[in-house]
């Protein structure tokens, strides 16, 4: 039996695990499934068609699966394994495509999640991160305080996105993005050690960082990067930050 | 009608004096001990080891005392000190400490914190403090005497702010900020922020007498008018004999110089912070 404050409300449909959580004043709509070892503290609101992953944690005042015209029967929210949902942060459910959150992500007090928004595993959202809707976060995304990240827009893995920043178009992965519009200030080489890549691999990258962003505030630099597609063995790292480059200029130009 | 009057959850063993004021949906844990005459507002939620002093106000939606959003946090138990007279606005959040961060997040007297504050982990906020909304202060932050954050400003971890300074508003505080200095970016998103002359209002609260003003005056403007070669100039003003205020300012900056990134408070990562002998209670030093 799950345990549910007595002055807890939870609708009839609702599917939660045996060993649930529930604290008081917090409402779970009748199309909610929490799955086992949630905790939802009080004051929490879980409406939509929201279904929390494995053991997360939701703390007081959070907002989960809400729509932006009060109709929460339409959203769609679907998390992971193991996230730390801080207070008052509010995540929108995604009318149409759901709202997808990975495994393992915390997101810090006051930061929000736009409808439909897509974010990977690992990912770490510092106090009042901003992610619009349908926006796309990749893994081990980092952010600082007050970050915000623009409707639409995609992230590449193993970024961090400085204080204050606003990503306004496409970013790189393995970057360091600061200011607004955002410039790539070099290799995000702290988080990169963390997660075990190897010194020649952020070495490359780092090369691969100054020509193609090296004192261009608009945009890469075109000319490096064929020079780089010309070689025989690149590594697979820059290929990726290649890749996603071009996809991100493909984008822009639509 | 619904009785509003019980839709509140006090946890038994929570010790709250006479005066207290509880509203509705509340929730107040087991180790918390509330001092007279403190005002809770609607959704208030306290949790963990908190004790907060007499006459507080805490408007809608605070939340204190709950787990540090610190990865390295084990579950020790740690502590939220608030004292008296202070005023929280909405949203406000603060953190108990952590074990290897002093276990200790401290808020003092007479403070004003403003909508969607945050307090984060084994933080020290003395008193007279001013913040406007929003504002961030990441973990291990000291904020000393009469200093003023407004809006949207976010402090940088183990960073302090000086007595009677004043920060800008949407600043990013990185290093720290001297005393009785004003402290903005010109431009937030190409510039970094600097220090821009004196802060007049936290000079005159300050009350440091004709003289004694004079002579701060002369040291900030020979120190931060020019901010180049920062060091050499504190060293002769020291090697002059100064003391009072100046001797202080010429501590602080000192200490900054020595720290890590222009932060004294980084060198006491993973150590008991040196305000740890003074707050801390003596069977968790």
């Amino acid at each position: 039996m799950p345990t549910i404050s007595p002055n807890a409300i939870v609708a009839q449909g609702a599917q939660l695990a045996g060993d649930v959580v529930v604290g008081s004043f917090s409402y779970i709509g009748p199309q909610v499934t929490l799955s086992s070892g949630c905790i939802i503290e009080n004051n929490v609101s879980i409406t939509g068609r929201t279904t929390l992953g494995p053991r997360n944690h939701v703390f007081p005042m959070a907002v989960i699966g809400a729509s932006q015209d009060g109709c929460d029967a339409q959203t769609e929210c679907v998390t992971g394994e193991d996230n730390c949902i801080r207070e008052h942060v509010t995540i929108y459910g995604g009318v149409g495509a759901p709202t997808r959150l990975g495994s393992d992500i915390l997101i810090m007090i006051d930061s929000h999640v736009g409808g439909g928004a897509t974010i990977g595993d690992h990912c770490i959202f510092a106090n009042c991160s901003h992610v619009a809707c349908e926006a796309v976060v990749e893994d081990y995304v980092r952010t600082s305080g007050f970050a915000a990240i623009d409707r639409g827009v995609r992230v590449g893995a193993y970024s961090f996105i400085g204080g204050f920043t606003g990503i306004d178009r496409d970013a790189p992965p393995f970057a360091m993005l600061l200011g607004f519009p955002y410039r790539v200030r070099g290799v995000n080489t702290q988080n990169l050690k963390r997660c075990g890549f190897c010194d020649d691999d952020i070495q490359a990258l780092k090369d691969a960082f100054r020509e193609i962003f090296n004192g261009q505030c608009e945009g890469p630099n075109e000319q490096a990067i064929a020079r780089m597609l010309a070689e025989t063995n690149l590594n697979p790292r820059i290929r990726r930050l290649i890749d996603a480059i071009q996809a991100g200029e493909r984008r822009r130009r639509q | 009608m619904t009785d509003l009057t019980v839709l509140r959850e006090v946890a038994p063993s929570a010790r709250l004096a006479a005066g207290v004021r509880i509203s509705e949906f509340c929730v107040v844990g087991p180790n918390v001990t509330i001092g007279p005459d403190t005002i809770l507002g609607r959704r208030c939620s306290i949790a963990g080891n908190v004790t907060i002093g007499s006459s507080n106000v805490f408007n809608e939606g605070c939340v204190l005392g709950s787990l540090p959003q610190d990865l390295k946090y084990r579950g020790g138990g740690t502590l939220l000190v608030i004292g008296h007279r202070n005023k929280f606005g909405r949203k406000v959040t603060a953190h108990i400490g952590t074990e290897f961060g002093g276990s200790l997040t401290r808020i003092g007297n007479d403070n004003v914190l403003r909508d969607g504050c945050h307090v984060a982990h084994d933080c020290y906020v003395d008193n007279h403090t001013y913040m406007g909304e929003k504002v961030l202060l990441a973990g291990h932050v000291r904020v000393h005497d009469g200093a003023v954050i407004e809006s949207l400003a976010g402090c940088h971890h183990f960073t302090t702010i000086g007595k009677y300074a004043r920060i800008g508003p949407r600043t990013p505080v990185r290093r720290d900020v001297p005393p009785y200095v004003n402290f903005y970016c010109e431009d937030v998103d190409h510039s970094p922020p600097a220090v821009h002359g004196v802060h007049e209002s936290g000079i005159s609260m300050a009350r440091l007498g004709a003289l004694a003003e004079k002579e701060l005056r002369r040291a900030l403007s020979e120190l931060f008018d020019d901010e180049s070669a920062l060091q050499t100039k504190i060293e002769q003003l020291v090697n002059m004999g100064v003391e009072g205020e100046v001797a202080d300012l010429c501590e602080f900056c000192q200490r900054s110089l020595r720290g890590v990134f222009g932060r004294y408070r980084e060198t006491f990562r993973g150590q008991m912070p040196p305000e740890a002998a003074e707050f801390l209670p003596p069977e968790l030093r």
